[in-house]
């Protein structure tokens, strides 16, 4: 080969940003692989137990950027127990130790501490972004260590995560010199804010162009902001609870005349219809609504609402949007990309306002459709074959259908065919989650046809072993697997062992396999985690003593280059 | 067979016997009719239908529909607010050493609220809204809100009251 200089090797490089094409070149040979680890500034780990932290660290000693992510999918769903792992706090302390100039922490799943915040606080003294999602463990005291030590911080994102009300003090720690925030998140907070502090701080951060209020901020309250922080571009509201005849709600609409950048609007807690209209003058230029909060707002005031904003891209709505608000979206919202419609009635008698007719209307009307999570109680394969050739630009398709195993109602078939039609029909799809009565047939299609797909979930659904190993065959490129209450068994997770080394994860739940099968899984692929989660009476039982025929409860498969784990807690067997 | 005498973690107990759960033959069928079931009979479960589950079962099925904890809790909170429930608060009048308590749910507003105190202290009790000047007599309603601040009842939307509230106290109006 001619000899290709280093330093030109480094500035092509340099060009690289996706992590798929510098994992790729730092396969290539070992100069490649050197230029390549020193000039990585992201880094992401998508299964913090894939990889020891510190050899990360060393890989990559100058990253600015910090991507990793703990728990499974299904912990949001509460499937996953408690205590079963993810701690960042040998991220934080690996990176403390190997890379002080790290400047962006991103965590997602995982169980952070006080200790760990206040830790990453003093540890990088450049650091200006912190974004935590679905993460627990800690308390409003880690966040006043935030707010306290990392001067200069630009981002603080806390997204849905359970935090520990320990009192309202830690806004009040961010000093008066601290002036260089643009994003600040803290809806998931439950607990009161010190709001005299939190509109200071607002007044002195001119960069401020994000900002997320919780439950506890008054209409009042965001009138102040709002006044301080006119040029806010997302807004996530406090609680919108107003009369229409007070003085506040009057300030509430000069505010929002005043929010000429407004683009992204979320909150809405406690929002009744008469508060919608003050928000009417941002709808024009709205590209991304979050009513997901408030399921006080009755479907003709959403769909009053809708009707201006034409901009639309993304839009998450609870179903009491119903189907002719869902037509209202159709017609309006041309540009919509991205659309989820939450169920508002999770313990109602088997209806909900939308149901196949809402979503074929979309489908025809907003021909940018890519990424849609949809709950409902009923679907046809009509509905859903049409779907399919109205949009084939789908990337992520999730549909939940409420009553698990129902058929099509018209037809009492399974939804096998519909869904067929969407695999077929979605040539770039990377995420899929299936419901309905569902045959193994479905997974038949969806190996022959879902070549991109990266993400498949599964639950009641399939007939035998054959609808797994139809999967495991044919998608080619699936990176996370994860099933719940299904007929699959030890044949279909043992057919095709050297499969899971070209996945990141796969997830049991409620299945067929035994520890038999588990335990030839781990003896076979040494390079796997095959972990174990078993928290029934039988727990106190140890591993060895239970037969190979014991059904498994939860099943957790990994690849990784860190054998087994040292945190796992007693009711986590790893084979 | 003896084999399956092993009794699954993971599934439901073979010797469930509710006939209108074991209708089918796979036990997969099974876990949808329960779970469709358990949707079906709302928040107040009946428990003779689901009685062949263990309650890890019943908590596990009842991971349904898949949404995050935020939206759930925000849901259940609007299921919870329509059953009828009950909150007591203790309102104290300036003067008398003896407290009395009242549900406050059980008001559906600050006239509804203001007429069961006067009756229950036997004093007039002066809205802020009133423009007339307050006898001498005349006692105004005041509450301690959750960051411990005593401010004057009727500023805010009902609701909105309802959920900073701790406790009322009647104060003298020549007080305020």
């Amino acid at each position: 080969m001619t000899y290709f200089p280093e330093e030109v090797v480094e500035h092509i490089v340099d060009f690289l940003g996706s992590h798929r094409d510098r994992n790729a070149v730092s396969t290539v040979c070992k100069a490649w692989y050197q230029v390549e680890r020193l000039s990585r500034r992201n880094v992401f780990v998508g299964n913090c137990y894939a990889i020891r932290p510190e050899r990360v660290m060393a890989r990559f000693p100058w990253m600015k950027s910090l991507g990793v992510k703990g728990k499974p999918h299904f912990a949001d769903f509460n499937l996953v127990p408690y205590d079963w792992g993810g701690f960042a706090q040998p991220w934080i302390e690996a990176a403390a130790r190997g890379c002080p100039g790290l400047e962006e922490l991103r965590l997602k799943r995982m169980v952070v501490t006080d200790d760990d915040l206040e830790l990453l606080a003093r540890s990088f003294p450049s650091f200006k972004s912190l974004v935590l999602v679905s993460c627990e463990g800690f308390s409003t005291d880690g966040l006043a260590a935030i707010a306290t030590y990392c001067r200069g911080l630009r981002e603080l994102d806390l997204q849905e995560n359970e935090v520990e009300d320990h009192g309202r003090q830690w806004l009040s720690c961010f000093p008066d010199s601290c002036t260089s925030l643009v994003s600040l998140n803290f809806a998931c907070l439950k607990g009161e804010i010190n709001t005299n502090a939190l509109e200071r701080l607002v007044a002195r951060c001119p960069d401020l162009r994000s900002l997320k209020l919780n439950r506890a901020i008054s209409v009042e309250s965001l009138n102040r902001i709002l006044a301080r922080a006119p040029h806010l571009v997302d807004l996530g509201t406090g609680s919108m609870m107003v009369n229409h005849h007070t003085e506040a709600y009057h300030r509430l609409i000069n505010a929002f005349l005043g929010c000429k950048s407004l683009r992204s609007l979320s909150g809405f807690w406690d929002a009744s219809s008469c508060c919608l209209q003050a928000v009417y003058p941002v709808c024009v230029n709205l590209t991304a609504l979050n009513l997901s909060y408030a399921p006080a707002i009755q479907g003709d005031d959403l769909i009053k609402l809708i009707c201006l904003c034409f901009k639309l891209q993304k839009l998450w709505v609870l179903d009491c949007i119903g189907d002719k608000g869902l037509a209202a979206v159709a017609s309006t919202c041309k540009d919509l990309q991205e659309l989820r419609v939450f169920p508002s009635d999770i313990y109602g008698a088997g209806t909900t306002a939308v149901t196949e007719e809402g979503l074929v209307a979309i489908s025809s009307g907003c021909s940018k459709l890519n990424s849609l999570l949809y709950f409902c109680y009923q679907m046809t394969n009509t509905a859903l074959v049409t779907v399919a050739k109205n949009c084939p630009h789908f990337t992520r398709f999730r549909l939940c259908i409420l009553d698990p195993g129902k058929p099509d109602p018209v037809t009492d078939q399974p939804l096998d065919e519909g869904f067929g039609a969407i695999v077929r029909s979605c040539k770039n799809l990377r995420r899929l989650s299936l419901s309905g009565l569902l045959t193994d047939k479905v997974f038949l299609y969806i190996g022959m046809h879902a070549e991109h797909l990266e993400m498949l979930s599964i639950a009641f659904a399939g007939d035998s072993d054959k609808g797994m190993v139809y999967v495991l065959n044919g998608c080619k490129n699936l990176r996370k697997l994860e099933i719940r209450d299904c007929p699959f068994g030890d044949d279909a997770l043992l057919k095709d062992v050297t499969k899971y080394e070209t996945m990141r994860s796969l997830w049991m739940s409620s299945c067929d396999v035994t520890l038999g099968g588990c335990r030839a899984l781990a003896a076979k692929m040494p390079s796997l985690n095959v972990e174990i989660i078993n928290e029934s009476d039988e727990a106190d039982e140890f591993q060895e003593n239970l037969s190979d025929l014991h059904k498994v409860e939860k099943l957790y498969v990994y690849r990784t280059v860190a054998r087994g784990r040292t945190d796992a807690p007693d009711f986590v067997w790893i084979l | 067979m003896g084999d399956q005498s092993n009794s699954p973690s993971s599934s439901i107990d073979s010797s469930s016997s509710h006939p209108a759960l074991c209708s089918t033959s796979s036990i997969f069928q099974t876990r949808r009719d329960l779970l469709s079931t358990d949707l079906k009979l709302g928040l107040g479960l009946s428990t003779s239908a689901l009685h062949g589950c263990s309650s890890k079962e019943r908590e596990q099925l009842s991971h349904w529909p898949p949404i995050k904890p935020l939206l759930r809790s925000t849901l259940e909170e609007k299921v919870h607010r329509s059953h009828s429930k009950t909150f007591f608060v203790k309102v104290y009048m300036e003067g008398l050493p003896i407290g009395r308590k009242l549900d406050l749910f059980s008001h559906s507003g600050y006239d509804s609220l203001t007429r069961t105190l006067r009756r229950m202290f036997r004093t007039t009790i002066i809205c802020p809204d009133t423009s007339r000047v307050p006898p001498e007599k005349a006692h105004v309603l005041t509450y301690e809100d959750k960051e411990g601040d005593w401010m004057m009842v009727g500023d805010v939307p009902w609701e909105l009251f309802l959920r900073t509230v701790k406790r009322l106290k009647i104060t003298r109006a020549d007080k305020c």
